[in-house]
């Protein structure tokens, strides 16, 4: 399959995922699971930072069409594909990144992915709440819910790519 | 020039995020305070047509528990029909339309999305401009309130649940008719506290908490809720009064917006009082 068509494919399935499945269930402690940061996250390391904050808009806005939240989404998405090279630059291997892997767990193995994701999830989500409630005497119940969300986000991440990216067994 | 082109160029990618960036909390301020732009909401009919896609699918998971509330309510109304009621003496029961004017018309509606775990949640109802709604009808259901239109389009609209941040309803505990302001945390859905009752007066655990219908939106007496908890708030006169909602708002399907047809004369006579001068 080709590589555009891929990614297309997965914007498309994320979006669903997210507004008619996980915009709807609820657990309660503020938790909010979202999945389509995991699109930035897995396009090409490659690819220049203008067309990620392009698509980082579009998948976001997209989002927010269907959710009322009117901008929010795509705000706290920018913000993740702002820092995702400040972040890769941070934790990039000794000999750089190989433009042929993904960003994915099983091409970049499990603690890259732990902290590079971890990281990015920690600033989407800390914005997204920020934004959302927006009170400074609030600030407890923002820091509760990014906690919770993250580690649930996460979690998730990590299962949907399990399921969706065949993994590559090595000659 | 050069140099200006050049500042472009260095600075491409901070300025494309900031110009984005922007763009979006623009968006997200302007439509929480004036909600005028309806092509990028749930209210708009593409989206709309969407969501009752989906709602086609999933509403009949909760089919017999609607069926039965309805059924409850319906009992209820017909006991009060006319025929229902045991006629003791010739002209004893009398609908009188001077007497009796009519304020209130309801008009039936269905949620077809909605969140419970935002901070601010909203939800998408199924009628719209054509059916006669607009911005400030209340919203409630057979259990209780549920909130006020927020945004309409020609087919579906959009409300301010009791679940956001400013949505202050005013409501009074039942009976001795304190009145306050319905605030919701956003911790909890089935939840929300009353804010402005002094503590010089006990309230009772388990009290109604009903509509006060100050503000014409809601006709008075619509049930809220009743009173869980008080707690005291330090350093002020006031107690912090803790309301079970008797609507479960993650399972609402069937609502009615209510329309007050004198609204318009409580709003004309109330202009007329005089503003505090400062002095």
């Amino acid at each position: 399959m080709n590589a555009v068509t891929k990614h297309i494919i997965r914007f498309i399935l994320l979006w669903l995922l997210q507004v008619l499945i996980f915009n709807q269930l609820e657990f309660g402690f503020g938790i909010h699971m979202m999945v389509y940061p995991l699109f930035i996250m897995l396009l090409p390391f490659d690819l220049g930072i203008l067309s990620l904050l392009l698509f980082s808009f579009l998948l976001g806005f997209s989002i927010d069409i269907f959710s009322n939240t009117y901008g929010l989404h795509a705000s706290s998405l920018l913000m993740m594909a702002y820092f995702r090279p400040i972040i890769f630059n941070f934790f990039a291997p000794r000999d750089g990144y190989d433009p042929l892997k993904q960003a994915s767990i099983n091409d970049m193995g499990g603690s890259w992915f732990l902290f590079s994701y971890g990281n990015l999830l920690l600033i989407h989500h800390f914005w997204f709440f920020l934004i959302e409630i927006f009170r400074m005497n609030e600030f407890l119940l923002i820091l509760q819910n990014t906690f919770f969300s993250v580690i649930i986000s996460f979690i998730l991440a990590v299962v949907l790519q399990t399921l969706m990216i065949k993994k590559v067994i090595p000659k | 020039m050069r140099n200006l082109f050049a500042f472009f160029r260095r600075f491409r990618v901070f300025l494309l995020f900031a110009l984005l960036q922007v763009f979006s909390l623009t968006i997200y301020i302007n439509y929480l305070s004036f909600p005028r732009n309806q092509y990028l909401t749930t209210a708009s009919v593409l989206t709309g047509e969407f969501l009752k896609l989906e709602n086609d699918l999933t509403k009949h998971f909760n089919l017999s528990k609607n069926n039965l509330a309805l059924q409850k309510e319906n009992i209820r109304l017909r006991n009060k029909l006319k025929m229902s009621l045991y006629k003791l003496e010739e002209g004893f029961i009398k609908v009188n339309d001077t007497i009796f004017q009519q304020q209130y018309t309801y008009i039936p509606a269905t949620v077809i999305n909605l969140t419970v775990s935002k901070r601010n949640n909203y939800f998408t109802l199924n009628i719209g401009r054509k059916q006669g709604v607009y911005r400030g009808l209340g919203v409630f259901s057979d259990k209780g309130v549920v909130g006020v239109i927020h945004n309409t389009s020609e087919h579906y609209s959009v409300v301010k649940s009791v679940l956001t941040k400013d949505i202050n309803i005013d409501v009074t505990i039942e009976p001795i008719g304190l009145f306050g302001l319905l605030k919701w945390s956003g911790r909890d859905a089935r939840r929300g506290s009353i804010s402005g009752i002094s503590n010089d007066l006990r309230i009772k655990k388990g009290s109604k908490v009903v509509t006060k219908g100050g503000s014409g939106i809601f006709p008075r007496g619509l049930a809220v809720g009743v009173v869980e908890k008080i707690n005291p708030i330090e350093g002020e006169p006031l107690w912090d009064v803790v309301v079970k909602f008797s609507e479960n708002f993650r399972t609402i399907q069937r609502v009615y917006v209510v329309k007050n047809l004198m609204i318009e004369e409580q709003k004309n006579i109330e202009e007329n009082i005089p503003d505090d001068e400062e002095e």
